[in-house]
């Protein structure tokens, strides 16, 4: 049987939750497709003066909450199916935040290792020339994705206020502080899962400050996980490990001084003052949390039966294989989705549109506290949903987005 | 035995007489005037060795008239000088070791060799190694050498070695030989000069007679002789009184033309490609500036004579770049190879070396121990007092002393990081300074013997080659820094582009490897830290995007502390935490809230932690990178080859770009001369062991019998300890009899030759020498990333060898990988490393032959189209 493309995946867990919800056949066909889609062509002049046509995406999903709000990826391989299923994810993740917005995807099929960064800013400016009466603070918010990062969200802002003569600087969010960027970017992720986790462990009974942790991977998010946890909740982190390996010391790790080790060696391996095991051996751990913050599908039918950690806060995209998500169901092991897991940084791309339109910038504390609350009460709509219709916490998290589209179709009359 | 048995006869018995009998273990050097004079008493003496049946061996080596004519029992054999002293000292050693106790020698007139070698110190070199070789084996040689020719400091040196020294002159028509020394021997008329005639030979014992005869004999008694000939100091002579001539002037006149041509070769050796460009390019006068900067005599090395080759070219034409504008100015000194070989042969480690360099092996413990010896050489006191001028010319002034051997860096030889470099930071008192420059010098020279160059010039057929170890001693580039010392900008700039990650970049444009500090971590492959990478097409491009590039960005900076008096590594951060390195703005970008900017003034904001060594605004906003390409281009035209090149670069006071350019070797690139290699176009997918679409070095491997392939499973899992010693376990396997017959290919997790074992297999080149193939298996997202390790050292080494280095990526769609037929394949491990216990799932050694049903592997990697293939023929 041929591998289902990323689109196909969502569309089949869309099926699932509308099989769960008894979901109106035509309400349920209405969210199986993206409600708009755009293809360009995007003619770049390159360095050497020759032109080059890109292809280029922009997916907007659907609106029934708000204007739609998605990342932009500038990548080779990542065709329409990737970006639809960005765009239909978005809109799930946006409505189980309760934010007023829809969702949408878009991207560029290019390869920015290839492309100078003069040509990088010709393209971006190209992308939103060729949108630019799709996209706007009240119709389409585009914001960083995979390889596209604040500066080209500013080449992005800066062409459509050029395009619209003004200054709308909440068209994107993602930007640079200095041009009305939020505050609170950098670490929305884990400080989201971390809010997440406060409230998973009130449910589990789980004394925090005497907790033990396991992070698996240790780029930036896995990063902040360490080190918030061991910051807010005074949690002991004993592992972490990272492509090259993984160390353990039960009397606690020190975040910072890891990251220190792994900027200069290259990786966690070899931390002097923790002792090597496999990657493997990390997720098996006896720890009370475990964050896995790296790849998808780690947490497989192979392995899922061997976790022993009380609450898996999924704070990588698809770290759990849809066979190990039953097994871990079934042996009580609290499990707090990917999509709500991680999603502190779209709600602060939400709080930044917020603050543009504002005109007013809130501090750091004022965004981690606004975060606190968005995560926490989505939390509790999960925690809900999942013990009235004994589901898991993905079911329930799903069913709690959807749910809010379905209202939000039927109060606009769509439905 | 007892002394009596031990006499010989030397077919002239006045002789005998006078002499108290020549004895088994004698060498007799004869200082004549005349090579009559010493066929008068090597003719009788072979005669009688052959008559009283001793082996007898004439060693021929001169262009004169034969000492002996040929006879039956007269073993005559041809040694060839021209290849230079340290292959002739190697065969005449072979020769004495084949025939081994009690054998005679006839040697030719040793002066001749002196115009070969160019220097009196080469001779007395030799003399003072092989004499006493041939007393240990109880054999008798007589030496003949020309009369007062030679400096006195080298003579001196040979009377301080041989047993006998003879002069043999004539004075008006009447034949003399007066002994100067005669070891453990004496008489009350020995050392009186003799009168040779036809049935006796007598003193001249009466004062008048021998005042007569004396003075006669010998102009200059007291030495000093103005009329030596050795071209080292004669030619030189000769030219100094054109240095300020004009160079037409020069070139037109045929004698001076001759005269600088010796002087070059004497200097910068005879390599026929070097010389035609040394030729072209060099000015009498800028050889008469090296020749007035070598310590010693003897040539200055391959690494110098590039470097000053490359400066010269460069400044050579008025093209649209003026070089003169752009280059420092350098002021190193050479210490000339004889030093090399007059160092070995005082401490006595000459005999050990030439058994090193011939076949024998050498642990890297064993080494250390070698190490130590060199510690406690001693110099003599001329070259001491050249070494105390040096230092106080550079006073505290941080210096460097680079390898420099004859072989080094030549055509194809580039023996990259096998001889050692070593600084000196150059602080303390005078004496301080000179035990730290010493040590430094002796390093450089036990470098010479380390197993990897050892293991090197074996493979390279170079074993027997001449080879010393001349020293360029270079002023280090840079300014203090508070406490440190260090350049600004350092690197490797190559004129090909041998790292093309996408078909916009030229592999013709050259490619630089730049780093901040030190070159050492441009030149070196250390794990985890990495040079910014600029292809010269298109300098803005880099392979990695976002929060990558701080990921595989410099670190570590190398530089000297001045107050520990050492080389050290620090964070970048902590050197620049103050924010005012000069022209810093130009060097780093700020990693802040989750992307990259480039500062737009000198005045940088933002936390030192968060600066990431990116160059951008150095390659955007300044003339740095054109500069090096047309460099490098220019070099490439005039070598006609590629090359490389190392360098430092620095901002003047107007903020223009300088660079010293530091050394400068031609580069073999396997694939980019010659045919093109054309990927088959229709392989079936089951005879396809893997594909790779991004590699650098081309070439067709055929009829490949074995693939050692080490598991990258089981490799990640392996504890720290088994990591290290991986390396040193392919080092055996490589040095199985099969790898040698047969051609391999060897293939790996992560990047070969890093001292980062969790990145890879920690081989040196000598662990891999007898691969064709080397092959790294790289999965991007396992952390790995497509390999900087070019322009590092150890790629050099592949290049050289001809090893074609390919990245597999198995996770690329684009990539065919049987992962199948690594895994499954018989192992036949255990019949190469029967008892090492080394587990048969982490190295897999699969025969190709009986794994595929009689069949043989082929590499075709076409550097053109990016392409590579592995396939069953």
């Amino acid at each position: 049987m041929p591998a289902q493309n990323a689109f196909e995946v969502t569309q089949k867990q869309l099926d699932e939750c509308a099989e769960i919800l008894k979901l109106d056949a035509g309400i349920h066909e209405m969210l199986r497709t993206p409600m708009r889609e755009i293809h360009m062509q995007l003619p770049v002049r390159m360095d050497d003066g020759s032109i080059r046509v890109y292809q280029g995406y922009r997916v907007q999903y659907n609106h029934a909450k708000g204007p739609t709000k998605g990342g932009v990826r500038f990548h080779p391989d990542k065709g329409i199916e990737t970006i639809r299923a960005q765009a239909a994810l978005m809109t799930w993740k946006c409505a189980l935040l309760d934010l007023p917005l829809g969702g949408a995807g878009g991207g560029v099929l290019c390869n920015p290792k290839e492309m100078t960064r003069g040509e990088l800013e010709r393209l971006s400016r190209a992308y939103v020339d060729k949108l630019g009466e799709v996209i706007g603070p009240h119709k389409d918010i585009p914001a960083p994705d995979v390889y596209t990062d604040p500066q080209i969200m500013a080449w992005m802002m800066d062409e459509y206020c050029k395009i619209n003569q003004s200054s709308e600087f909440g068209v994107i969010t993602g930007k640079p502080i200095a041009i009305g960027g939020s505050l609170g970017r950098t670490d929305a992720n884990a400080r989201g899962g971390m809010s997440a986790i406060r409230e998973a462990a009130k449910i589990c009974n789980l004394d925090l400050s005497n907790a033990t942790v396991a992070v698996q991977g240790y780029g930036n998010a896995g990063y902040f996980a360490a080190s918030l946890a061991a910051n807010l909740f005074g949690c002991k982190v004993i592992a972490v490990c990272d492509t090259q390996g993984a160390i353990l010391n039960r009397n606690g790790l020190d975040a910072e001084d890891v990251r220190r080790h792994k900027a200069t060696e290259g990786s966690v391996a070899g931390f002097e003052d923790g002792e090597t095991i496999s990657s493997d051996e990390l997720l098996e751990l006896d720890v009370d949390i475990l964050i896995p913050a790296a790849l998808e599908n780690v947490i497989t039918e192979a392995n899922a039966d061997k976790i022993r950690a009380k609450i898996i806060a999924e704070l990588s995209n698809g770290p759990t294989t849809p066979e190990a998500d039953e097994i871990l169901y079934n042996k009580g092991v609290h499990l707090i989705p990917d999509f709500l897991c991680n999603a502190g940084g779209v709600t602060v791309s939400y709080f930044e549109m917020v603050q543009n339109a504002y005109m007013y910038y809130w501090d750091r504390e004022d965004v981690h506290e606004r975060l606190d609350k968005k995560i926490s009460t989505s939390y509790q709509a999960v925690l809900n949903t999942s013990t009235r219709f004994k589901i898991n916490m993905r079911e329930a998290a799903y069913v709690v987005s959807v749910l809010r589209v379905v209202e939000a179709m039927k109060s606009r009359g769509w439905v | 035995m007892s002394m009596e048995s031990r006499e010989i006869r030397s077919g002239i018995s006045a002789l005998d007489q006078a002499l108290q009998r020549i004895r088994l273990g004698d060498n007799v050097v004869w200082q004549i005037d005349d090579l009559e004079d010493y066929k008068f008493f090597a003719r009788p003496f072979a005669a009688q060795a052959i008559q009283d049946g001793f082996e007898c061996v004439y060693l021929r080596f001169a262009e004169h008239s034969p000492i002996l004519e040929a006879t039956e029992g007269l073993d005559i054999i041809e040694v060839d000088p021209s290849p230079g002293f340290d292959y002739f000292s190697g065969e005449v050693h072979r020769i004495i070791a084949q025939k081994g106790l009690k054998c005679f020698y006839v040697f030719d007139n040793l002066s001749a060799l002196v115009e070969e070698w160019a220097t009196d110190e080469l001779l007395a070199n030799f003399f003072q190694v092989t004499c006493p070789f041939l007393f240990e084996l109880d054999t008798v040689a007589y030496f003949g050498l020309t009369l007062g020719k030679h400096a006195d400091s080298s003579v001196a040196r040979i009377q301080d070695t041989t047993q006998l020294l003879i002069n043999v002159y004539k004075v008006k028509g009447q034949r003399y030989f007066h002994p100067i020394k005669v070891w453990e021997r004496y008489s009350s008329q020995m050392f009186l000069p003799h009168c040779i005639s036809d049935d006796d030979m007598p003193p001249v014992s009466k004062s008048g007679d021998a005042a007569k005869v004396s003075v006669l004999a010998r102009k200059n008694p007291l030495g000093g002789s103005p009329d030596l000939l050795a071209p080292w100091a004669s030619v030189y002579r000769k030219l100094l009184q054109y240095e300020d001539e004009d160079e037409e002037v020069i070139r037109a006149n045929p004698e001076i033309v001759s005269l600088k041509e010796e002087l070059s070769h004497m200097i910068l050796g005879y390599q026929p490609d070097f010389s035609r460009l040394a030729s072209k390019y060099f000015r009498l006068r800028d050889l008469l500036f090296m020749r007035n900067r070598i310590i010693g005599s003897g040539r200055i090395g391959g690494k110098a004579a590039g470097m000053l080759l490359a400066r010269r070219i460069l400044k050579h034409d008025n093209d649209p770049t003026d070089f003169t504008q752009v280059l420092e100015n350098h002021d190193s000194f050479y210490i000339g190879s004889d030093v090399f070989f007059t160092f070995l042969i005082n401490n006595n480690l000459f005999r050990l070396r030439l058994e090193l360099t011939q076949g024998s092996d050498i642990t890297h413990s064993e080494f250390e121990d070698l190490e130590e010896r060199f510690l406690e050489g001693t110099f003599p006191r001329e070259i001491m007092d050249q070494f105390q001028r040096m230092l106080e010319y550079f006073g505290q002034a941080p210096i460097i002393v680079r390898s420099s051997s004859l072989l080094e860096d030549s055509f194809g030889n580039a023996f990259a990081g096998k001889y050692r470099s070593e600084f000196c930071i150059n602080q303390g008192d005078p004496e301080q300074r000179m035990h730290a420059f010493l040590q430094a010098v002796k390093l450089v020279y036990a470098s010479a013997l380390n197993p990897d160059a050892t293991s090197y010039r074996q493979k390279r057929g170079l074993a027997d080659r001449d080879e010393q170890m001349a020293l360029l001693v270079q002023r280090v580039s840079g300014m203090r820094y508070k406490n440190y010392f260090f350049p600004s900008m350092a690197g490797v700039a190559f004129s090909r582009n041998l790292y093309v990650w996408t078909d916009r970049i030229d592999p013709n444009k050259g490619i630089i490897r730049l780093v901040f500090g030190l070159g050492t971590r441009a030149v070196d492959r250390i794990g985890g830290d990495y040079p910014r990478m600029i292809a010269v097409s298109h300098p803005d491009l880099r392979p990695e995007v976002g929060a990558k590039v701080m990921k595989y960005s410099q670190r570590e900076i190398d530089l000297l502390d001045l107050e520990k008096n050492q080389l050290c590594t620090r964070h970048v951060s902590e050197i620049i935490e103050d924010r005012d390195y000069p022209h810093l703005h130009m060097f780093v970008s700020l990693f802040e809230n989750g992307y990259l900017s480039d500062p737009t003034s000198s005045f940088l904001d933002g936390n030192p932690d968060d600066y990431i060594l990116t160059f951008n605004n150095l390659i955007r906003k300044t003339n740095m990178v054109d500069l090096i390409g047309k460099m490098v281009a220019k070099l490439e035209k005039a070598y006609q080859h590629p090359i490389d090149t190392e360098f430092t670069a620095s901002f003047d006071e107007s903020g223009n770009v300088r660079i010293n350019l530091l050394q400068c070797r031609p580069l073999g690139v396997p694939g980019t001369e010659g045919h093109p290699f054309d990927i088959p176009k229709e392989i079936p997918h089951e005879d396809v062991l893997f594909r790779s679409n991004r590699i650098v070095c081309g070439g067709l491997v055929p009829k490949i019998h074995t693939i050692v392939y080490i598991d990258p499973v089981v490799f990640a899992a392996l504890p720290m300890d088994q990591k290290k010693s991986l390396g040193r376990i392919v080092g055996k396997i490589n040095a199985h009899p099969r790898f040698e017959d047969c051609k391999t290919i060897m293939m790996g997790p992560g990047r070969w030759g890093t001292s980062n074992i969790e990145l890879g297999v920690n081989a040196s080149y000598r662990d891999i020498n007898n691969t064709s193939v080397l092959v790294e298996i790289a999965r991007e997202e396992a952390g790995h990333m497509p390999d900087v390790s070019y322009g590092t050292h150890f790629f050099q080494d592949l290049v050289e060898a001809q090893i074609i280095y390919l990245p597999v990526y198995p996770d690329d769609a684009k990539t065919e990988f049987n992962e199948k037929f690594f895994m499954e394949s018989p192992n036949i491990l255990k019949d190469i490393l029967p008892d090492d216990g080394v587990p048969d799932n982490l190295i897999r050694i699969i025969d190709i032959e009986s794994a595929s049903g009689g069949r043989l592997l082929q590499v075709v990697a076409d550097p053109q189209s990016q392409k590579a293939v592995c396939y069953l023929e």
